[in-house]
């Protein structure tokens, strides 16, 4: 055996599906592999090409999986080291219907269909992997995708899917004998968060309560609460296999009008339960909609759950800016879901700690407080807790910081980077009582001079994640009463926004980066939204127009407030849906936060429109160096 | 070309003659060659070590390869050298004609790639003639000069494997072997296959 070989098996054996195979067979495989090196950019099989004699495994780089969508190539898949593509050739015999290109330099290694096949034949688990994968390379939303493309491919592997996809499903149900009483089975489903228990008798399930059962039995008061749970439950259960598929278990449930199924080792109700499948695990089976993604995300115990949810929240983002939903809609699902996500962080944290010892509020700050965060970006927040007596005061404080030490911890693990500022709640400076949070504020506003070292503009956006209403409220009442009149600080805050670097040179063209690793791309970020959100923060402050946080909404309500500019500010509501859609695209094509555009990669006609959404940003920036008369501090 | 045609009547072992028939073709198949000898003289050295991996259609053969320790027995006796080492690896052992046999018969006629190719070639080349057999006929290509080439850089100026490797992000193998070194250069040539445009 050559070292190579060797190396090559080692390296094939941390993934999926050859985890599985012995290290014999993976020698073989590993002997076989011949080495492809793509550069940048290039492609190693496009659309119609006849098919390879291999399938494709990532070694190092990334491989971009696309389709070509009304003469758009959209990206379905981004394919990692490790990651298995170019399966078709194990299940169809037409040409491809994807293109595969290298985002980067990368390396792949292909493997022969005809090596791998024999494998099949006796590994069944590595046969359902390729299938799952092989149908994962399509985008979440069928239907809506009315095209060639779709209708030659997608529809022919669905069913395939369906039939094979097995569900993932609650493995540790809760269990209960039938001399349980009602009381004692709600409890515990009320401990573990739970709508169902099974009931058991020797080895077989004979029964599942329900909350439809504790509804419909109990609180009624058809039966009392003490009453032994064999009296209420809906029995006999339907027991299925461990391994049904989706489509089946649909089947099941729609033929016996149940909401639950029962996984037994046979299939049968007298042998040893394995788990129990709900109408939720089916849904969850089928599609990410944000209403699943929300109850996922509720349910989720885990930050790999989490941040599973989050990786689906992307390629939602993702399929609904190329079906072109107006942006605006997007960004609030997106942030509904990215506060739901914050929130269970919080509450997972919770659950570890115990209940906290006083009354709080979280509040996101900066971008995620503006409801405007589509990318993963990094995390900022600030925790506000109540006024306790002295002597509780150190163990308060304590338990806040560990919360917010514990949640930042999960959130990273989900993928919100952490602020390279330190504007979190896990900090000390930010995490203090009400009163101390108050006095930070008056501070701020009114010795705005002396006090600039600390201070961001984006602890002025902020929104409620967890806790309680009224210390929001109360932080709101003293930015108001501060912000009035208060031309000092509405200097700080105007000259911050007009400082950052304008966008266009004196020749309309675009100012890019000079040097580094984003050398001639367009810092959007800095140059472009920044200003835009910032002066909206301004006007929306000196305007004392509370409870609105979304540059967008904010501009609109500018407009209305104050008629006589209403076009600058209409014009610059638009000009920011345009930029985040820019950026956002940018991001998602790249994996990051999509900061930096490459302009040569836009099409001409974004190119002109980016310019001309930058237009509005000159009559703004007059418009505030008019109504301020910006002088103390330039 | 007259060369060997004077040496033809020379009684060249079979398998060499098998060898210089198979040049009525063209090949399109490329052999990358990592030798290791004990030196640089053509006289008192010899190779100990080959390894060579194929690539056909752009791609390296990880099956098409091929990889040998010499067994140079009196190369060791004479040295006063010990060969526990080898004598304990599981590679495939050769001596030294048996060893030049498979390797000019998995060669064929292959494009040579390596780096430094030269010093490989001409000690091949002399150990070859020692088995009454003429001169390697194979093209050979550096990867050296094609980096050169490729930049336009001056012929005085050299580049090591590693210079190499980390100018074109290859990664680093785990070890420091002959093979690994094979793998190494077939990496590169990859890479400087495309950017010049070699079919």
């Amino acid at each position: 055996m050559n070292i190579i070989t060797g190396q090559i098996a080692d390296f094939l054996k941390n993934y999926a599906p050859f985890n599985q195979l012995t290290a014999d067979e993976l020698t073989e495989i590993a002997n076989n592999i011949r080495v492809v090196n793509l550069e940048k950019k290039q492609t190693l099989f496009k659309i119609n090409d006849s098919l390879h004699d291999s399938f494709y495994v990532v070694a190092s780089g990334v491989i971009n999986i696309s389709v070509i969508v009304d003469a758009e190539e959209n990206i379905i898949d981004k394919c990692h080291e490790g990651n298995i593509f170019g399966l078709r050739p194990f299940f169809a015999k037409n040409n491809y219907k994807v293109t595969a290109k290298a985002r980067e330099e990368s390396l792949v290694y292909a493997i022969p269909i005809a090596v791998f096949k024999p494998l099949l034949a006796n590994n069944s688990e590595v046969l359902n992997f390729l299938l799952e994968n092989f149908a994962s390379n399509l985008p979440e939303d069928r239907s809506s995708k009315g095209n060639l493309v779709s209708d030659g491919f997608y529809s022919e592997k669905q069913s395939e899917v369906q039939f094979f996809q097995t569900l993932a499903y609650n493995t540790t149900p809760l269990l209960a004998t039938s001399d349980n009483t009602a009381q004692e089975v709600a409890q515990l489903m009320a401990e573990s968060l739970k709508n169902n228990v099974i009931i058991f008798e020797k080895n077989g399930p004979i029964g599942i309560v329900t909350h439809a059962d504790l509804a419909s039995k109990i609180a009624t008061g058809r039966y009392p609460i003490n009453t032994p749970v064999s009296n209420i439950m809906s029995s006999p259960v339907v027991t299925v296999l461990e391994n049904v598929s989706l489509a089946e278990a649909q089947l099941l449930m729609l033929k016996n009008n149940v909401t639950h199924l029962c996984v037994t080792v046979d299939g049968t109700d007298k042998s040893t339960i394995k788990g129990v499948i709900s109408e939720h695990d089916l849904i969850a089976a089928q599609a990410s909609n944000p209403g699943v993604l929300i109850k996922e995300i509720k349910r989720s115990l885990s930050p790999n759950e989490l941040k599973e949810i989050r990786h689906r929240l992307t390629n939602l983002i993702q399929s609904s800016i190329q079906k072109n939903i107006p942006l605006t809609h997007i960004t609030n699902i997106s942030s509904e879901i990215n506060f739901a996500i914050l929130k269970r962080a919080v509450e997972l944290s919770i659950l570890e700690l115990g209940s906290p010892p006083a009354r709080y509020v979280w509040l996101s700050i900066g971008s995620q407080g503006r409801k405007e965060q589509l990318l993963l970006t990094d995390q900022d927040s600030i925790l506000v807790f109540e006024d306790v007596p002295q002597n509780k005061y150190i163990e308060v404080k304590d338990y806040f910081l560990k919360l917010g030490k514990k949640t930042t911890e999960t959130l990273e693990k989900i993928g919100y980077e952490l602020c390279p500022f330190g504007h979190m709640a896990s900090n000390m400076l930010w995490c203090k009582s009400l009163s101390d949070w108050i006095k930070q504020y008056n501070n701020w506003m009114n010795a705005t001079r002396e006090n600039t070292d600390n201070l961001s503009s984006i602890f002025f956006d902020y929104e409620l994640v967890i806790g309680e209403q009224k210390i929001e409220s109360a932080i709101n009442n003293i930015v108001f009463e501060n912000a009035n009149n208060n031309s000092l600080f509405f200097d700080f805050l105007g000259n911050d926004a007009l400082r950052k670097n304008s966008p266009l040179s004196f020749f309309k063209k675009f100012i890019v980066e000079e040097e580094g690793v984003n050398k001639d791309k367009f810092d959007i970020k800095t140059r472009a939204l920044m200003p835009l959100i910032d002066s909206a923060r301004l006007l929306i402050l000196s305007h004392d127009i509370k409870g609105i946080n979304n540059t967008y909404t904010r501009f609109k309500q500018l407009a209305i407030a104050d008629p006589k500019h209403s076009e600058v500010y209409l014009n610059c509501a638009e000009a920011y849906l345009f930029l985040t859609k820019i950026r956002t695209l940018e991001g998602l094509k790249n994996e990051n936060s999509g900061q930096y555009i490459n302009l040569e990669e836009l099409s001409k006609i974004d190119r002109e429109k980016l310019k001309n959404a930058l237009i509005p940003m000159k009559e703004l920036e007059e418009l505030i160096k008019d109504t301020f008369q910006l002088t103390q501090f330039s | 070309m007259l060369d060997w045609l004077k040496h033809i009547n020379k009684d060249h072992p079979e398998f060499w003659k098998e060898y210089l028939a198979k040049f009525s073709k063209n090949s399109k198949r490329y052999v990358i060659l990592a030798t290791e000898s004990t030196g640089d003289s053509l006289e008192k050295d010899v190779i100990t070590y080959i390894s060579a991996f194929a690539v056909e259609n752009d791609a390296i053969s990880i099956k098409d390869s091929f990889e040998t320790i010499l067994l140079q027995y009196r190369f060791l006796h004479d040295n006063h050298l010990s060969n526990e080492y080898i004598i304990e690896s599981r590679l495939l052992k050769l001596s030294e004609p048996e060893a030049l046999k498979t390797f000019v018969e998995y060669l064929g006629n292959g494009i040579i790639v390596g780096h430094q190719i030269e010093k490989d070639m001409t000690m091949i080349n002399a150990t070859l003639e020692r088995l009454e057999c003429g001169k390697l006929r194979n093209e050979a290509l550096d990867i050296a000069i094609m980096h050169r080439k490729l930049h336009e850089i001056p012929e005085d100026k050299n580049f090591s494997l590693d210079e190499l490797s980390d100018y074109y992000k290859i990664q680093k193998p785990e070890g420091e072997s002959v093979t690994e070194k094979a793998y190494k250069i077939a990496l590169l040539f990859l890479k400087l296959k495309h950017k010049l445009g070699l079919k």
